[in-house]
């Protein structure tokens, strides 16, 4: 990583005597799209304020773009929030909600009508709406007067605490496209707070997972939602169905035993088994839903599950279903197809091949 | 017109609708020996549009409270936005310490200032005792002495309505406004300032109505030297037992009152046109 | 005297209205508790000092009555109050004596028989026996009177000697700029510069003379410090040098001061100019307003308070302390309260003394008044 853009060190966060935020180490590179999750209250808007600086950080270094920020105040930092209820200037129009930034940089008129008007383009907003009032704007037009009003004036780092949370799964689709499109477009920074993780999936080159005010894990996507580093963010990132199950160290690998999953030869690699795995004892197997199969009469595979349907709903792309198996709910998700390949009650087989198991600590 | 607004009409109609027309009626009658008579002419009228002093007196009252008005609000605003957010920790104290004020008789407060302003009173005491020149501030009883008691008592009016209104903005806003780049001056005139305006205005309209009817604090204050509209018509009313005279000179002050408030109401709504209700 | 009496304001303020608005609402609702249901309940229109408990009490008790009472926070106002149709609740009335004289002719007060009150004659000075001028209407007696004192300059001998004050000079000289104080009591700080003008404000006046007026005014206004509605504003600025004199006043505000030890304070009258009296007599008095309800419970309550026992209460009360017309009441003065009432000093000033009365001009002095204090700042 070339210096990064945001360098943050063992950040702590007091309020009052209640710890926020603990020991936040995190680097985002330059152009990197950083998606900040975690349960309620773990600290993500906290973390956000203080890159903004809106809060002090109690304890650690904050270094953005090269420039310690101890002492600087928000409104001399690289930085631009787009905030969760959009904090849109009600008695602003869009025009001066959009130009506000660089209104503030007392830049020429001529400029900034130029710089607003490319940034309604870049939003796919009518040019109509320049002289109304926030009000009278819909909430996905709102929402991208904000993302224009915070990247007029080309911040180096763009914080976005959940702005898409109120918004209709449609709509949201549709911005989160366009946020990928700007990210690439624009080449800013982004650290973007959300609950959807497929949201943070598609948009972010790293997942930064939180749980009470520390991070648990930072990674790649497919690394967050592969490999896991624990069954916390395991269950927390998607459906998952983590099955108890007890491992021993044999060589490099692990060998594991597990009452519903039955296979042929219950080996694990190295690397399918998290870091915090003890040499032997309880661990918990997670086995993502769309990994799973029905198995056919007759056919096999290297791990299969036996149990019976408790419940199925069609999604469309894909039917999930509910099954019952040794006392335990395994989630399963299949393409979606025209006939229903298994009804309530029946008996089923679940197959999945041994390379999709991982092993995170119990 | 909806039938659930004639309990409203038919309030207003008690209250202030027939109190003013008896008021006019009033104002056509004469006196004769200190007894109301009916005979239903045009003297006082006359004798109001002859008499020049009746005049000065309105205008100075108008003046005055145009001053109250303007010192009230600009007080107001540094003082609410620092309750709220200089000193929010103490704010709970201050506006209790503030009603406790508000609550006070007016009669009290008004003689205390008296004490306190004296020339040989406790600040002229206190700045004696520190090396000034003795009653170094001869303010009472004159029209800056008036100023300082409306605006000491009418002051809470318009903080209670800035910091109302202030309250209500969502602190995103100014947060935003910071984070565009604003200084907290700037965030303050192009985020706080605006949006309080309803309040702003408000409290203004408050204190101007309530200022045009001062008789305290010109009498005791003042010294009664230059005295207002309020103590012009008490006057007619009591020692002159002149009550179409002092109906008349009320019907002046409410019509001046009304007119300035056109004028106030004109011009915040133009301002509430830019301000969009959200 | 029209004037406040020892209460803060005389006029409609905040406090007073809510404690109206209070009041009415308890009223309303049945909750006032009447003070005993008596026989008989009688209104009585007063200035503040008649309502004292000490005083109403023993008179409720002993003739089975309760008394409601209203406080005059002005003279003219209360007799415009009775004349508008107020007369009707009331039944007796003590305020000043013009205002009582003039119930009479007005037809909203009750004419008294001396013969009948022959005995609380006898009781007074020698000055207010019957026939007694001041309280006279065509010969008929309208009222009794209760107490008196004299208008002139009050003096605070710390300050100036008594001889400075021999006239009213001082008001207009530049070296007492800023030090007089106007009470604000209606025709009250008109007369005295009337009479210093050389006019008697008392009879009809023409123009030249009203104008006289209006300068002596223009005058005292460049002179004076402040316009004081409130006695206890105005006895502070005495007390402290402030004010020099009190225009206006007299026993009636330095009184209560002299109770209180401050002996060097002070009113006199001045001394005749050019052969006009400067000083003025205000008196107030008892009369029975129109249609009482019990006649006679009326008559009782003005003899008792003309009464020597109870002209000592008035004359000794909280705010204020003024003589009385009750010569037998002399004798149970304390020579202590003889020398706060000034009473070596009464018939001194009572000679060189108008008697106070409506003048006939006073609405015209009072817009005077007004135009020259709008005019003067
Ligand atoms: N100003 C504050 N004073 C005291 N405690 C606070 C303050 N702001 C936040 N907290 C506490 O700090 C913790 C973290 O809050 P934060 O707002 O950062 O959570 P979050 O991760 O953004 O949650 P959410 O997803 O619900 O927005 C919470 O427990 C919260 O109650
Ligand atoms: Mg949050």
């Amino acid at each position: 990583m070339v210096s990064p853009i945001i360098k943050a060190s063992g950040i702590e966060k007091y309020y009052g005597t209640y710890r926020a935020l603990s020991d936040i180490s995190l680097e985002v590179a330059n152009g990197e799209f950083l998606a900040l999750v975690g349960p309620s209250g773990c600290g993500k808007t906290s973390l956000l304020k203080i890159l903004a600086g809106f809060e002090d950080l109690s304890a650690g270094s904050l270094v953005i773009d090269g420039k310690d920020m101890a002492g600087i105040p928000a409104s001399a930092r690289p930085t631009r929030m787009v905030f969760q209820k959009l904090a849109l200037f009600p008695h602003k129009t869009v025009a001066q909600n959009i130009g506000f930034p660089l209104h503030l940089a007392k830049r020429p008129k001529s400029e900034i009508d130029t710089a607003v008007r490319r940034m309604l383009e870049l939003m796919h907003l009518k040019e109509s709406y320049l002289n109304r009032f926030p009000h009278e704007l819909s909430g996905g037009e709102q929402q991208r007067v904000a993302l224009a009003r915070s990247m007029v004036s080309q911040p180096p780092v763009l914080l976005l605490d959940e702005p898409m949370s109120a918004l209709d799964a449609k709509l949201k689709k549709s911005l989160q496209a366009e946020l990928k499109h700007l990210h690439r477009h624009v080449g800013t920074s982004f650290v973007h707070v959300t609950h959807d993780l497929e949201e943070a999936m598609m948009l972010a080159d790293r997942i930064c997972v939180m749980r009470a005010g520390r991070i648990v894990q930072l990674g790649a996507p497919s690394e967050i939602y592969y490999r896991p580093a624990d069954a916390f963010v395991a269950g927390f990132i998607g459906d998952t169905n983590l099955l108890p199950a007890k491992v021993t160290r044999v060589g490099e690998g692990f060998r594991f035993s597990c009452e519903i999953l039955d296979c042929t030869e219950p080996l694990l690699s190295a690397d399918q088994v998290a870091p915090g795995v003890a040499a032997g004892g309880d661990a918990a197997l997670m086995i993502r839903p769309e990994m799973l199969r029905l198995l056919p009469q007759g056919e096999n595979a290297e791990c299969t599950i036996v149990g019976t349907v408790n419940e199925y709903f069609i999604r469309g792309a894909s039917i999930q279903y509910r099954i019952a198996a040794a006392g335990t709910e395994i989630v399963m998700d299949i393409p979606g197809t025209s006939t229903l390949p298994a009804k309530q009650g029946d008996a089923v087989r679940l197959g999945l091949a041994l390379g999709d198991l991982f092993a995170v600590g119990a | 017109m909806r039938l659930s607004t004639l309990p409203l009409l038919l309030l207003m109609g008690l209250f202030f609708v027939i109190p003013l027309i008896m008021t006019a009626l009033l104002s056509f009658q004469g006196t004769q020996y200190y007894r109301l008579v009916w005979t239903w002419d045009l003297k006082v009228w006359t004798d109001v549009f002859s008499q020049v002093h009746y005049w000065t007196i309105m205008w100075r009252t108008l003046v005055m409270a145009l001053i109250c008005t303007l010192l009230c609000t600009v007080l107001a605003i540094p003082i609410a936005y620092g309750m709220l957010h200089r000193l929010s920790r103490w704010s709970d104290h201050i506006t209790l310490l503030m009603v406790f004020a508000f609550l006070t008789d007016a009669v009290l407060k008004t003689f205390g200032w008296v004490l306190f302003l004296d020339r040989s009173g406790v600040l002229n005491g206190t700045l004696e005792a520190i090396g000034f020149p003795a009653a170094s501030v001869n303010v009472l009883f004159t029209p800056n002495a008036t100023m300082i008691g409306m605006v000491y008592n009418l002051l809470p009016y318009t903080i209670f309505t800035v910091a109302l209104s202030m309250a209500r903005i969502d602190g995103d806003l100014v947060l935003a406004a910071r984070d565009a780049g604003a200084s907290r001056l700037r965030a303050f005139v192009e985020v706080t300032l605006p949006l309080a305006k309803p309040g702003i205005w408000a409290g203004a309209v408050l204190v101007f109505v309530l200022s045009l009817g001062v008789f305290l604090e010109p009498k005791v204050m003042g010294g009664g030297t230059s005295p207002l509209a309020a103590e012009l018509i008490r006057q007619s009313f009591e020692t002159r037992v002149n009550w179409p005279l002092g109906a008349a000179l009320t019907l002046v002050l409410i019509v001046i009152g009304a007119a300035a408030l056109t004028v106030f109401g004109a011009v915040a709504l133009w301002q509430a046109r830019r301000v969009a209700n959200d | 005297m029209t004037k406040s009496k020892g209460i803060p304001m005389f006029s409609p303020n905040r406090r007073t209205f809510l404690q109206g608005m209070g009041a009415a609402g308890l009223a309303g609702a049945g909750l006032m508790p009447r003070s005993a249901q008596a026989a008989t309940s009688m209104k009585f229109m007063c200035w503040e000092g008649y309502d004292s408990p000490d005083i109403i009490k023993p008179f409720e008790e002993a003739n089975d009555v309760s008394i409601s009472i209203d406080l005059i926070t002005d003279s003219p106002g209360g007799f415009a109050k009775l004349a508008a149709g107020a007369w009707r609740d009331f039944d007796v009335v003590a305020t000043d004596s013009p205002w009582v004289q003039r119930m009479g002719p007005a037809g909203i007060g009750e004419f008294l028989d001396d013969a009948e009150f022959a005995d609380v004659y006898d009781s007074f000075y020698p000055q207010f026996r019957a026939p007694f001028e001041p309280l006279n209407f065509e010969g008929k007696t309208t009222g009794l009177p209760t107490r008196w004192g004299w208008v002139g300059p009050t003096v605070n001998t710390k300050y100036d000697k008594l001889e400075s004050w021999r006239s009213y000079a001082p008001c207009f000289d530049p070296a007492y700029k800023d030090k007089i104080c106007v009470l604000d009591w209606g025709d009250w700080p008109i007369m005295p510069m009337a009479l210093y003008a050389g006019i008697d404000p008392y009879k009809e006046l023409d123009d030249a003379e009203l104008n006289e007026i209006r300068l002596v005014l223009r005058a005292l206004f460049k002179n004076t410090r402040a316009i004081v509605g409130d006695l206890s504003v105005a006895q502070k600025g005495l007390m402290d040098g402030s004010f020099r004199t009190l225009i206006g006043g007299g026993t009636y505000c330095t009184s209560a001061l002299r109770k209180d030890g401050q002996k060097e304070i002070m009113s006199i009258v001045p001394e005749p100019k050019d052969g006009l009296k400067q000083g003025i007599i205000w008196m107030e008095a008892g009369g029975i307003v129109k249609d009482p309800v019990d006649d006679a419970k009326a008559k009782a309550l003005l003899r008792d308070l003309t009464s020597p026992e109870v002209a000592v209460k008035l004359a000794w009360t909280e705010a204020t302390c003024n003589l009385v017309p009750s010569q037998k009441a002399e004798a149970l003065f304390t020579d202590e309260q003889k020398d706060v009432l000034q009473m070596d000093y009464m018939w001194e000033a009572w000679d060189k003394s108008h008697f106070h009365n409506v003048a006939p001009n006073i609405d015209q002095m009072l817009e005077i008044w007004s135009q020259e204090l709008a005019a003067a700042r």
